[in-house]
């Protein structure tokens, strides 16, 4: 009895509170983002969120789209999935027209929920590679580059800096041993095939705080010419540290996207120990893109001083990225509809409008459609250099063709 | 396919950081030997002590001894108070409240810490160089070589308190029998927010070589999970168990990642010790150097 | 004046033997049961998922307090047992296209298998290294999912599976999902109600309050402890089954050691021993996270910063969550059933005082 007293005040309590959410008119298009701010992936939501916050205050500040602003519903979800699904039962009750999902496991449980409610869900960077097959997956959007692409863009910048071909040569992938970690194992044991090189995979259990053996193994018996690692959490910057201890030329070594921000560089020991290591974004990273200038002047104007998350670039630049897609989606979808009065499926058809949208270069020139809901797969190399990330690649996309043929079949 | 330079290598890396390990275990070692209360949060104290010297050295701008002091201090501080407020209330209360209590002060300090401190990962730059000593095949980090001498430097130090001091018996005879320890005119209580303290001590201490090596932020707390297979291989209530128990733990796993890793296809590295473990749990369950605990009815 | 428990002449067995002999109590079952009947026609989808939550949430809790409340033995390996009834259940349900009533029970038989296997330790050991030996066999359960394909269904290791059907109909929206979870979740509190006061049930209890005594008057400690074991890993197995039912994918990465500390919190906050207490403390554990956002976002602004709020927000989630923890076990140790004890026994003689 007692239990449903509760609920019944908390309902009511709810309900009285919330009451400004629904209207008919929309003055207001809702965005529902998922963050983890206090679960493993913290350090990284901690950055990402600001900044996707932040592009939402500049685009509202410039008048919103169309005349309505946009609203973002933060809901943290400390990577749990069962808070993950409550946020989502949220965000739908406040009508929002597109999630933004946190978190692989998330994507996964979350991706019959919006096939059946109709509602686009973006997972950049994470989640199911597989997902990048718009006919089997016409919910999910990874717009950025999913692992499979991480992992084709990783031998390709290995073969150009290896002299353009990799037949016979050594490759070692160290990697967190979990789903995510694993995701890209099928593409590389085609690649090695179709190029010719010899690879070992080097497993790191979680929580991933030592590798000195795994790292020895490489450098001392393994010997290989080049090591790609994907890692999260803690364990980047020890790889970094580890590599380097063994005698390992850290220019040598790429990394997936999430080893590679400024903090991993920082728990390595900083810019000294972390010197040619190369990094693989989604984002481009470095505050010297001109939507980055716009929001610092923005807090300018404000009179407010511009927030400490904007100096991790490569996590708060994602956000932006994230949040720039998002609107872009939008845009496409109040321009399709001729007024604000937009539904979920209408976002899901302005996603597949995308192309062409590049923020000063921020953006890779994604182009999502409803077969490819990716973007392309686009990649940039980064190198650790001089005390920051300078910039090694322009945005590619590597192995297409073998990409398309593995997302048509294993899908 | 055996290599003696490649063994003896994962041995120096395992010793170096199984040493590492019994920094942390001899924390949790040491509240369990005085008070008989297991600290599940020993890596929130480690990740603690780290946010402390830190936010010290990077917000502050302190120097390093200060960081330390402030760090090692403010640690003890914490001991003290824990034992106060928490762990007073709980005595005589059946062993999953204090468990539970233990993993309820976990979760505030993983919450906490972040919002007083920032979630920004920091490093804790050491006032000894960065080059690894390299001799031959083998590369030692200064960093894991100074938590090794640390964690011996405890042994001994914790030995002799244990042994010889007037304190260090009073406690003993407090973990023994708390009533008679009483009836003796020990102050149980005293006892108890001391062993806490000391606790803070090494926890403080362990946060900064930890933190030295990792890299300060919230995951510096996952390492407490690594004390469990330490403490149960050494015995719960035994300083040289600690330090056997991270030896053995820290050479397993290293042997396990250079040799049975490539046939199992990655990953035994974690799965090592835990097996171990409860090989050692079903056939002695106090550990190679705990006390055997007598059962009375 | 309510809550009269003298003056009721039982004729039968079947009457003294009944789950709620008093006239109040059965009045006070039938209406929770005729309100959680209508709730879903009145609530907005979004409160019913979250009751269908702290459904699943319960029959975990109820499971995990059969074993660690009434058996007395300590297990933070909860979370592993249903992740190997979801991936039981899943597997069947996707290779063999079986469905879903015969899964469950799969799902729940396979857990309890497990689990008895991770309960030979507790023969020789018990207190925290029974708990270390259980954390142990949660991580080397997780292992082994992550690394096995046949189990984990490949890299991703996750399974997609198909809604439930009855009776030919797929029951996908939250409001049909709330019948088929709230069948179960019934199931087993009447199972656990019975299950406690019967032969077995008086054997756990026994056991617990002090087994050397148990085994002396001739309980076979030995069996009954595997059987608590089993019993509450059946119990995490279908949570398993039903999460997965629910969310449509099996994943060992929903299933964590931080969700086995989650639910040791629901029954410690919620009352170790006592059913009542598991359904409470489901109900808190899974509604504390929502009623501190819900009172952040709309009063919040009052205090704090608006840029500080969404970073607030969780971490102060953290700390409240584990500030309980802690409160409730120094304060009041039996949980939220004793609260409530406490307030039925003041009514029991209300209008007098004592």
């Amino acid at each position: 009895m007692r239990s449903f007293k509760s609920l019944a005040v908390l309902a009511g309590a709810a309900a009285l509170a919330l009451s400004t959410a629904a209207f008919a008119q929309k003055k207001e298009i809702v965005i529902g983002l998922q963050c983890d701010r206090t679960g493993p992936t913290q350090t990284v939501g901690v950055f990402l969120c600001p900044g996707y916050h932040d592009y939402i205050a500049l685009v509202n500040s410039k008048g919103g789209v169309g005349g309505a602003m946009i609203k973002a519903l933060e809901i943290d979800h400390e990577y749990k999935v069962p808070s993950a699904v409550e946020s989502y039962e949220r965000h739908k009750k406040e009508g929002a027209v597109l999630i933004g999902i946190y978190g692989t496991p998330q994507t996964l449980a979350l991706t019959q929920r919006l096939t059946e409610d109709k509602i686009a869900g973006t997972s950049p960077g994470f989640g199911a590679a597989a997902a990048a097959n718009g006919d089997r997956y016409p919910y999910i959007f990874p717009i950025a580059a999913t692992y499979w692409s991480q992992a084709a863009g990783a031998v390709q910048f290995a073969k150009d800096k290896l002299g353009g071909s990799l037949k016979g040569k050594k490759i070692a992938y160290l990697f967190y041993d979990n789903p995510a970690g694993k995701e890209p194992m099928p593409v590389f044991e085609a690649l090695a095939k179709e190029e010719g090189f010899q690879m070992r995979t080097f497993a790191v259990p979680p929580p991933g705080v030592e590798m000195g053996a795994q790292a020895l193994d490489i450098a001392q018996r393994f010997k290989p010419d080049f090591v790609i690692t994907h890692l999260f959490g803690r364990s980047p910057s020890v790889s970094i540290k580890e590599l380097k201890r063994v005698g390992y030329p850290l220019s040598k070594v790429v990394s997936f996207v999430w080893g590679a921000s400024e903090a991993d560089v920082e728990a390595a020991g900083g810019w000294a120990v972390a010197e040619g290591y190369y990094a693989i974004q989604f984002a481009g990273v470095g505050s010297d893109y001109p939507v980055l200038k716009e929001i610092a002047a923005m807090y300018k104007s404000q009179g407010k001083p511009l927030p400490k998350e904007m100096a991790s670039t490569v996590f708060y630049n994602r956000g932006v990225l994230i949040a720039a897609v998002h609107v872009e989606a939008i845009r496409n979808a109040v321009k399709a509809k001729g007024g604000t009065n937009i539904t979920s499926q209408d976002v899901k058809l302005g996603f597949e409008k995308i192309k062409g949208f590049s923020l000063g270069g921020l953006v890779p020139p994604l182009e999502i459609n409803n077969v490819d809901h990716e973007g392309g797969g686009w990649v940039q190399v980064f190198q650790a250099k001089g005390g920051k990330w300078v910039k090694a690649t322009e945005w590619f996309k590597a192995y297409p063709t073998l990409l398309k043929k593995m997302l048509a079949s294993g899908a | 396919m055996f290599d003696w330079e490649f063994t003896l290598v994962l041995l120096t890396n395992g010793v170096l950081i199984g040493l590492m390990y019994s920094l942390i275990a001899l924390g949790f070692v040491l509240v369990y030997k005085a008070t008989d209360a297991i600290n599940f949060a020993q890596g929130e104290f480690v990740m603690l002590a780290g946010f402390i010297v830190a936010g010290m050295l990077v917000l502050a701008g302190a120097p390093f001894w200060l960081g330390v002091a402030v760090a090692v201090l403010g640690m003890v501080a914490f001991g003290f108070g824990l034992e106060r407020v928490v762990l007073r209330p709980l005595i005589g209360r059946p062993i999953i409240a204090v468990i539970m209590a233990t993993i309820g002060l976990a979760t505030v300090l993983r919450g906490a810490a972040p919002l007083f401190f920032g979630a920004e990962t920091r490093s804790i730059t050491l006032p000894i160089s960065d080059e690894p000593f390299a001799f031959g095949p083998f590369t030692l980090p200064p960093v894991q070589v100074a938590g090794a001498l640390l964690s011996l430097a405890f042994l001994a130090a914790f030995t002799w308190f244990f042994l010889k001091s007037r304190m260090g018996v009073a406690m003993r005879a407090v973990a023994d029998n708390q009533q008679v320890a009483m009836a003796m005119g020990i102050n149980v209580e005293r006892y108890f927010a001391i062993a806490w303290g000391m606790a803070g001590i090494v926890s403080a201490l362990g946060g900064l070589a930890w933190g030295a090596l990792l890299g300060v932020d919230v995951h510096l707390a996952l390492i407490g999970l690594k004390v469990f297979p330490v403490v149960i291989l050494g015995g719960l209530d035994s300083i040289v168990g600690a330090i056997v128990g991270g030896l053995i733990v820290g050479v397993v796993e290293n042997l396990a990642a250079g040799y049975l890793d490539p046939l199992v296809g990655g990953g035994t590295k974690d799965f090592a010790p835990y097996v171990l473990m409860i090989l050692m749990l079903m056939i002695r369950p106090y550990g190679i150097f705990g006390k055997r605990r007598i059962e009375r009815i | 004046m309510f809550h009269r428990e003298s003056g009721y002449y039982k004729t039968t067995y079947a009457a003294d033997m009944a789950l709620y002999p008093l006239p109040i109590a059965r009045w006070t079952v039938a209406v929770i049961a005729l309100l959680m009947c209508l709730a879903p026609f009145f609530l907005h989808e979004y409160y019913i998922s979250v009751i269908n939550l702290v459904l699943v949430a319960t029959v975990g809790a109820l499971g995990l307090n059969i074993l660690v409340g009434y058996t007395g033995q300590i297990s933070i390996g909860h979370a592993a047992f249903m992740s190997v009834g979801a991936y039981t259940a899943a597997n069947l349900a996707v290779r063999m296209d079986l469905p879903f009533w015969v899964t469950l029970p799969a799902g729940g038989l396979m857990a309890a298998a497990v689990g008895a296997v991770v309960g030979i330790p507790s023969l020789r050991i018990r207190g925290l290294y029974l708990a270390i030996a259980t954390l142990a066999g949660q991580l080397i359960i997780e292992w082994t999912i992550n690394h096995v394909p046949w189990i984990s269904g490949g890299v991703q290791a996750s399974i997609e599976v198909a809604r439930p059907t009855l009776f030919g109909a797929q029951l996908k929206t939250q409001f049909q999902l709330y019948w088929f979870l709230l069948f179960f979740a019934v199931l087993a509190i009447v199972g656990t109600l019975n299950l406690v006061r019967s032969r077995v049930g008086r054997a756990f209890i026994a056991i617990r309050d002090h087994d050397i005594a148990a085994e002396i008057i001739g309980i076979n400690i030995f069996r009954y402890k595997l059987f608590a074991f089993a019993i509450s890993s059946f119990y995490a197995g279908v949570t398993g089954v039903l999460y997965t039912y629910y969310l449509g994918i099996a994943n060992y990465e929903q299933f964590t050691l931080i969700t086995s500390v989650d639910y040791l919190a629901m029954i410690i906050i919620g009352g170790l021993g006592s059913i009542l207490g598991s359904i409470f403390g489901a109900i808190f554990v899974t509604l504390l996270p929502i009623v501190i956002r819900l009172g952040m976002e709309n009063w919040g602004s009052f205090l704090f910063g608006n840029a500080d709020i969404n970073n607030l927000i969780p971490n102060l989630r953290l700390i409240c969550f584990g500030g309980l923890i802690i409160l409730f076990l120094v304060l009041e140790p039996e949980g939220l059933n004793r609260l409530w004890r406490n307030i039925r026994s003041y009514f029991r003689v209300w209008p007098f005082s004592y």
